[in-house]
């Protein structure tokens, strides 16, 4: 059961924006709900105010311009994002990873900017923009900053959002348009479930992107390496940057061992355009 | 806040306090009891329903952004005392165990339907993958999405592999 609170919804990024500026601290952003209602019910807590986003006009839509690429604004679905012929024919493994979340009812709700609000290390989306070298547009009534979804992350569940701050697009560089790329995510069963370890890999303009999921307390990325590293050196760079934990879900030298056999499996399988 | 919603072609409104679920919304505001409470997280998918057409978890959803919406529940499925064809199929089938997970099952496969009217088994388990039945008669439930399907002519009743 929910503890009570109140619900407001802005009309446009102005009066969001006022609102954060005022109350921030005592706001809870809401986009598609399926983390944040999650959330407060297992917390048993309750912020003063919920701020649903998603009457904003502004925050709607998925756009590509040439010059900069793919932009995804706050009310873009998971499902809505798998319905993108654009996302498809330019960015497939953004579709890959959306595929990959949840279930179908939480798809039609769970939103990519929210997923990687969350911050949780397993976040599915956060993998597939940290491969495609993605940044996050963050506003306040301070203005307007942009930080790199590879900087986006400080901790579990941390990120460097503000409490009057928030996301309001994220953004997949136009140089990453038409990338191969492909994901592979451990569960405990075939249906819906978090990951235990994920990879998501892509090949593109000579370059090598790694970014993985689940084992450590962010998702993290490798550095930029030739698209023809040897697996060897690409296995080497990723234990490097991993810190997988014991849980309730997975052991580390699991996690450890599968991200491993699925770097040399999407090394095989991913060809670059 | 005062929510206006259209249920299984009813229109209603009512106050509910601004931290209720949808879920709460139907079952204590509406009276509408059928759709289920499991897990109250989005794991279990018990409390499925069809919102302006997409299948949600009414947990995860609050009343106030459900303000305005189209909704379809159990409850607007068997019309006039007469079980609807997935109804009548799941019944044919022995899709029903204990019960629990069923509306929300029918409500994720009326809306899955509407899109692939021909799925095929792996299409019809990843359609359900979001509701759980404990009791795990799925080959009854795939079998019974089967029959209304037309693809199982033919075959006998629980042919399990």
């Amino acid at each position: 059961m929910l503890r009570p609170f109140f619900y407001v919804a802005p009309r446009t990024k102005a009066e969001l924006l006022g609102i954060l500026r005022d109350e921030g601290p005592g706001s809870r952003l809401l986009a598609g709900g399926t983390d944040v209602l999650a959330e407060l019910r297992v917390a048993g807590k309750a912020p003063k105010q919920v701020v649903d986003i998603k009457k904003v006009e502004a925050f709607q839509g998925i756009r590509f311009d040439p010059g900069e690429g793919l932009s995804i604004g706050p009310r873009v679905t998971c499902a809505d994002v798998l319905a993108s012929p654009l996302v498809h024919r330019e960015y497939p493994l953004l579709a890959t990873a959306a595929a990959k979340l949840g279930s179908p009812q939480l798809r039609n709700r769970a939103t990519p900017i929210g997923n990687i609000c969350t911050a949780s290390p397993c976040a599915d989306m956060a993998a597939a923009f940290l491969a495609l070298g993605a940044w996050t547009e963050i506003e306040s009534a301070r203005g307007v900053r942009r930080v790199e979804v590879k900087d986006f992350f400080v901790g579990v569940k941390q990120t460097v959002v503000e409490p009057d701050e928030v996301v309001t697009r994220v953004v997949v560089p136009a140089e990453m348009a038409g990338a191969a790329g492909d994901m592979e995510k451990l569960k405990r069963i075939r249906g819906h479930d978090l990951a235990l370890a994920s990879v998501a890999l892509v090949k593109h303009g000579g370059k090598l992107h790694v970014a993985i999921g689940s084992c450590a307390p962010t998702p993290v990325v490798l550095p930029v390496l030739p698209v023809d590293a040897p697996v060897d050196e690409v296995k080497a760079e990723a234990l490097k940057v991993i810190r997988p934990i014991d849980d309730v879900r997975a052991s580390a030298e699991y996690r450890t061992f599968m991200v491993q056999v699925f770097i040399e499996r999407l090394m095989a399988r991913v060809e670059p355009q | 806040m005062r929510i206006r919603v259209r249920v299984n072609g009813r229109d209603y409104q009512q106050e509910a306090p601004d931290h209720w679920t949808l879920l709460r919304f139907l079952r204590e505001g509406l009276g509408l009891t059928g759709t289920k409470e499991g897990c109250g997280a989005g794991e279990c998918g018990a409390c499925t329903i069809i919102m302006d057409g997409l299948t949600v978890n009414s947990c995860l959803v609050l009343a106030p952004e459900a303000d305005g919406t189209v909704i379809e529940t159990i409850e607007g499925e068997a019309v006039a005392g007469e079980l609807s064809p997935l109804q009548r199929a799941f019944h044919k089938h022995h899709a029903v165990q204990c019960g629990f997970c069923t509306p929300a099952m029918i409500l994720s496969i009326k809306a899955f339907l509407r899109t692939n009217p021909r799925p095929t088994v792996r299409e019809i388990q990843e359609a359900i993958e979001g509701n759980f039945c404990r009791c795990t008669g799925y080959q009854q439930i795939i079998e019974a999405v089967q029959e209304v399907t037309g693809q199982r002519e033919g075959q006998e009743e629980l042919g399990h592999a």
